[in-house]
């Protein structure tokens, strides 16, 4: 393949990367993208909070995790979330999830939110790219 | 020149209460007049700005790019380190306390909704971020204050100018950022002065085109725009939303009252668990 041709290419998957959840009142950076990670656990709370929901989860041993508590930061704020579907009752204290995360860079049990399923229903929440950035139809 | 006893006493008194006029005219103080009725009726013609503003995608400013400020060629030792920590990912100088945004981050930055409240004299800005932002645009004619007391948002006087509301902005702290992205950006270090016309671009779409003016970091004026779309949709309608807030656990202490408790936090600002509040050693 060509130079030129693998540019294009380069930028053209660059430009089909969807909109992707973007932080509210700190920059995200201190996550890893690079090091994507699915467990399971047990909602201790859905923190309802500005800037930035936290979920709150209760996992046993996660690789070299050990067991405890972990912080799953959303990336925006009730007013944005309560507009992606969301509400502050959507995980209750106890539920059994799946999250979808990306872990903190300094090995703590901390991380950005992607995904959480719901065990019992197979409800999926996740977090979209700005709400009503679009005219409404 | 010779003056007549009659015109005498007259040029004296007249000369008395000129002086007696002089020494009463200390500056009025200034207020904020009633509104009349007509001062209402006139916000009628104007652009109606009302519902709910959100932001359209976020712009990123990453040096070199055409979007990036101009910065001062002195300027490229640190903006070359601060873009380093973004793509690092390492702890960021910025959006970590809470602190206001200001201009013009406020406007370019933002994730979160805004309204335009037009009343006589003045529009007031409301938005989600910023633990509630409030700017005040007064619209009254006044000048800016001769030394305004530094702050995030600056003193803003605006008109309007064929639909288009003409923004002017000075009085800003010399430690607020113009960022080049959501991590990263650089204090204004002083004198920074912020131009913004905002108006209409279709019936549910409004612009705002920003020129910063920041003479210690910048070479030349920089120009930023961002757009945003109108909701009229109660879900979009704005809430509380203390940047604060955020820091803390609910919490219930040893007498029973509902408290705040801090989260620990990393250096970046990201919740830590609190059993693991201490950073590990690289």
């Amino acid at each position: 393949m060509s130079r030129p041709l693998s540019r294009l290419i380069a930028a053209a998957l660059l430009l089909a990367t969807p909109a992707l959840p973007l932080p509210a009142h700190h920059s995200f950076a201190m996550f890893d993208p690079s090091k994507p990670m699915t467990f399971e656990g047990t909602v201790k709370t859905l923190q309802w909070t500005a800037p930035h929901a936290i979920l709150w989860i209760q996992a046993g041993q996660v690789g070299k995790y050990a067991p405890g508590l972990w912080s799953l930061e959303l990336p925006t704020s009730p007013g944005n979330l309560s507009k992606m579907g969301w509400s502050r009752t959507s995980l209750k204290p106890g539920d059994k999830v799946i999250v979808d995360i990306n872990p903190i860079r300094d090995g703590r049990r901390a991380a950005q939110f992607k995904k959480v399923t719901i065990v019992a229903t197979g409800k999926v929440l996740t977090v979209g790219a700005i709400p009503g950035a679009q005219p409404p139809k | 020149m010779k003056i007549s006893p009659i015109l005498a006493p007259l040029l004296a008194s007249c000369a008395l209460g000129w002086t007696l006029s002089v020494a009463a005219a200390e500056p009025e103080e200034p207020v904020n007049k009633a509104p009349a009725v007509q001062d209402w009726t006139a916000i009628a013609s104007l652009p109606d700005l009302s519902g709910v503003w959100s932001p359209g995608p976020l712009d990123r400013f990453p040096p070199g790019s055409k979007t990036a400020p101009p910065w001062r060629p002195e300027q490229a030792a640190q903006i070359a380190a601060l873009q380093k920590l973004e793509d690092d990912g390492s702890p960021q100088n910025i959006y970590v306390n809470c602190l206001p945004e200001g201009l013009p981050s406020s406007v370019t930055q933002t994730l979160n909704s805004v309204e335009f409240l037009v009343t006589p004299g003045r529009v007031t800005v409301l938005g989600e971020f910023d633990g509630n932002r409030l700017r005040r645009i007064w619209t009254d004619g006044r000048a800016h204050p001769a030394d305004p007391d530094p702050t995030f948002s600056g003193h803003s006087i605006g008109r309007w100018e064929r639909g288009v509301l003409v923004v002017d902005t000075a009085g800003f702290l010399p430690q607020v950022f113009i960022p080049m992205g959501q991590g990263v950006g650089l204090p204004n270090n002083g004198d920074m002065h912020v131009e913004e016309r905002i108006y209409l671009t279709g019936p549910d779409t409004l612009k705002v085109d920003l020129t910063v003016h920041a003479p210690k970091v910048l070479a030349a004026p920089w120009h930023a725009s961002r757009s945003f779309t109108r909701h009229r949709e109660r879900k979009y309608d704005l809430v509380e939303s203390s940047c604060r807030q955020g820091d803390y656990f609910d919490d219930v202490d040893g007498r029973g009252n509902a408290v705040f408790t801090p989260i620990p936090k990393d250096a970046g600002g990201a919740p830590i668990p609190p059993d693991q509040a201490q950073a590990p050693t690289p």
